[in-house]
């Protein structure tokens, strides 16, 4: 680090503070999340005259690019992913709640809705409806008072976007029960990956022509899922996410740490995601030979025609070469972690029997 | 009322529930003490308009002097396998701090929405916030009996103590003792370890450290990895120096020799090396290998995928100088 604060470092932390989303607390002194003290709670107050005025004054209704931001709490978060995985390769659902500020939708809580994923369901069953009417009474007497504000489901295994089904309802959200936001989590690829693996949208309304073309961050999706993908992907925008938490739950979380560094020595990636990393081959596989298929085809291309391709897509070929990148870094991470506990933990040797690996570091106990 | 319990069970308690009650705490504070902004009006005023920039602390704490932080309450659901109990979840319950009574029909009613969505838990306890156990907490763990005959009593301390080491949660079992000739229960604590699934440890991380959330180049995603498992390193390592300058200063004489701290040091070390077979080395190489493997595969994938560019742009180049047809172009 620089010994002496310059511009340079200053530029640097900041570009660095920018690209991690590093929430200031919206108080004057900003303070970094490290620091958050007891004001940073004020987001958990609840002011209902100010939610009930912007509900009337809906500012929404003429920009369709209203909303740009998420806030989504610990909580949330934690209970959405938990809520998630624990539904294996099922789609699950649930309904968030939280309130608005200006163009960010803040997300504080969220509850599971018991529905069952299907691919043709559109609505939520009556059952689902009236949970929903229960679960909110019970917590408005709790002393939650937020009203629902989105709602979540998971795609496990095929990443962060909006199928048709998906598309749809939200549109019928949005036009009945606004403000109202889609977010979609892949259990699988959070566990695979190591980091959450989350997305926020909104739907355009129907026959609205964004201005320009949304930039997102490429993700890979399956072969059976791309034509879904393909059709529906321009009819809705990706909202930035961010999080916060309280001051409470930064301590605690500190002092959790003291006990939580062994669940993460001890965690094991490779052994958890065997079947997902193999149903990735074989997708990319599958990928491979239908982009084949394609460049076989053009190869007689070039005396009829000049190939039809627009500058900013980039070849088939192109985008398996970038997943199976993504593929093999998480494999290589995972390898990383079971031979630096090999290293840690194995390669003591009692002294009576010879030290077959002479190189690597000290084993941290001596014999 | 905190000897340790001697009831045998183990405790499992995860993140989720911890970070639940403190979310709970923090809403009903958060309700009864508005916080001082710009456009409200409440009566911390009084604090100069001017230095509400800073005073956000001052102005809630003027207020809440007026009311102490309040207790909350609520029920933690799991699953009792055999002697482990195993908290996931919990959800709140209304408590009348007047009449110490509970609102039976809103925790039969949350109950039944639970057990929806998560068919497999159940009611395995309570929990309140404070910063030790109270007489009145009794009558709450009585009511509570007879839908568990030996319900939990999870203690959140929501005290911030800048100092502190530890986790400020306590589990509490109800114990029946003799004192005074009259069998009465008690609190008793109990030992519990923090227990997690994979997705619940990474957000966990995630939220706690905030991580990059987007894709970042893949230098920041190493950096990343391996930053968390130093961190974890660093920590067995600090706690085994512990444990070396204690056995050092035992040896020295100058802390008396406990013995049963000696078996325990003992067997941990006889725990290395954790594996040490031919099946496991013959599995663990498999593995590698077929990271490399993997590693080659994608190695290929590009190097084709750069070839493949190259002859286009060759055809590209040459097609343009080829201005008669029936030159087949070049494969």
């Amino acid at each position: 680090m620089d010994p002496y604060p310059s511009s340079s470092s200053l530029i640097a932390q900041k570009t660095w503070e920018l690209e991690n989303n590093i929430i200031t607390v919206d108080t004057p002194p900003a303070s970094t999340n490290s620091a958050a003290d007891a004001s940073s709670d004020s987001i958990f107050y609840y002011d209902e005259t100010a939610q009930a005025k912007f509900q009337q004054d809906r500012p929404w209704v003429n920009d369709p690019h209203y909303f740009r931001r998420v806030k989504i709490s610990a909580l949330a978060l934690l209970k959405m992913v938990v809520h998630a995985r624990s539904g294996g390769t099922i789609e699950v659902m649930g309904l968030m709640q939280g309130k608005t500020d200006g163009d960010a939708i803040i997300v504080m809580d969220a509850f599971a809705l018991p529905v069952e994923g299907t691919e043709t369901r559109v609505n939520a069953q009556a059952d689902a409806y009236e949970y929903m009417v229960d679960y909110s009474q019970t917590n408005k007497q709790a002393g939650r008072l937020e009203n629902v504000v989105g709602w979540y489901h998971s795609h496990p295994g095929y990443g962060c976007w909006l199928s048709g089904i998906d598309v749809s309802t939200q549109m019928l959200n949005q036009q009945f029960q606004e403000p109202f936001l889609a977010v979609v989590i892949d259990p699988t690829r959070t566990v695979s990956a190591g980091k959450v693996e989350i997305g926020a949208f909104r739907t355009y309304p129907e026959g609205y022509k964004p201005p320009d073309d949304p930039v997102s961050e490429y993700q890979t999706i399956p072969l059976n899922k791309i034509e879904d993908f393909g059709v529906h992907c321009k009819q809705y925008y990706a909202l930035d996410i961010t999080y916060f938490k309280s001051s409470l739950d930064c301590h605690l979380l500190d002092l959790l740490w003291n006990k939580y560094w062994v669940n993460t020595l001890s965690s094991s990636p490779l052994l958890g995601n065997a079947d997902y990393v193999a149903g990735q081959i074989s997708d990319l596989a599958e990928k491979l030979e239908q982009a084949e298929n394609q460049l076989a085809h053009s190869r007689f291309g070039p005396l009829v025609a000049p190939p039809q391709r627009k500058k900013e897509e980039e070849s088939q070929l192109a985008k398996i070469t970038r997943d199976s990148a993504k593929i093999t870094v998480e494999q290589v991470h995972g390898l990383m972690s079971q031979v630096i506990k090999d290293i840690l933990f194995n390669s003591i040797r009692q002294s009576s029997r010879p030290r077959t690996e002479g190189s690597g570091p000290e084993p941290m106990v001596e014999s | 009322m905190s000897s340790s319990s001697s009831s045998g069970l183990t405790f499992k308690l995860h993140p989720l529930v911890i970070v639940n009650i403190s979310d709970h705490y923090t809403r009903v504070k958060s309700q009864m003490n508005p916080p001082v902004t710009s456009t409200a009006t409440t009566s911390s005023s009084s604090t100069t308009t001017n230095n509400s920039n800073g005073s956000g602390d001052g102005g809630v704490t003027a207020v809440s002097a007026a009311a102490p932080p309040p207790r909350v309450y609520g029920c933690v659901i799991g699953v009792q396998r055999g002697r482990i109990v195993e908290i996931f979840n919990s959800f709140e319950l209304l408590y009348d701090p007047v009449t110490h009574s509970l609102d039976r029909a809103f925790l039969e009613k949350k109950q039944e929405l639970y057990k929806k969505v998560f068919p497999h838990f159940y009611i395995l306890g309570w929990y309140s916030t404070g910063s030790d156990a109270e007489e009145f907490d009794m009558h709450i763990h009585k009511a509570l009996m007879d839908i568990n005959e030996s319900p939990v009593y999870v203690l959140l301390n929501p005290l911030i103590n800048p100092a502190q080491k530890d986790l400020p949660v306590t589990i509490y079992e109800s114990e029946l003792h003799v004192i005074d000739g009259i069998p009465q229960l008690i609190f008793v604590r109990s030992s519990y370890t923090i227990e997690t699934v994979e997705a619940e440890r990474i957000s966990v991380d995630h939220v706690a450290h905030l991580k990059p959330s987007d894709g970042g180049s893949a230098a920041t995603q190493l950096a990343a990895h391996l930053t968390s498992i130093h961190s974890a390193i660093k920590m067995l390592n600090s706690r085994i120096r512990v444990l070396h300058h204690y056995l050092v200063a035992m040896q020295k004489g100058e802390i008396p020799c406990e013995n049963s701290l000696l078996r325990q040091v003992s067997s941990l070390l006889r725990r290395l090396p954790a594996i040490e077979s031919e099946k496991f080395q013959d599995d663990f190489l498999m593995e590698y290998n077929d990271t490399l493997l993997i590693t080659y595969l994608a190695m290929f994938t590009n190097c084709s995928s750069t070839m493949n560019e190259l002859v286009d742009k060759f055809n590209t180049a040459y097609d343009r100088h080829s201005r008669r047809g029936g030159r087949t172009a070049f494969i």
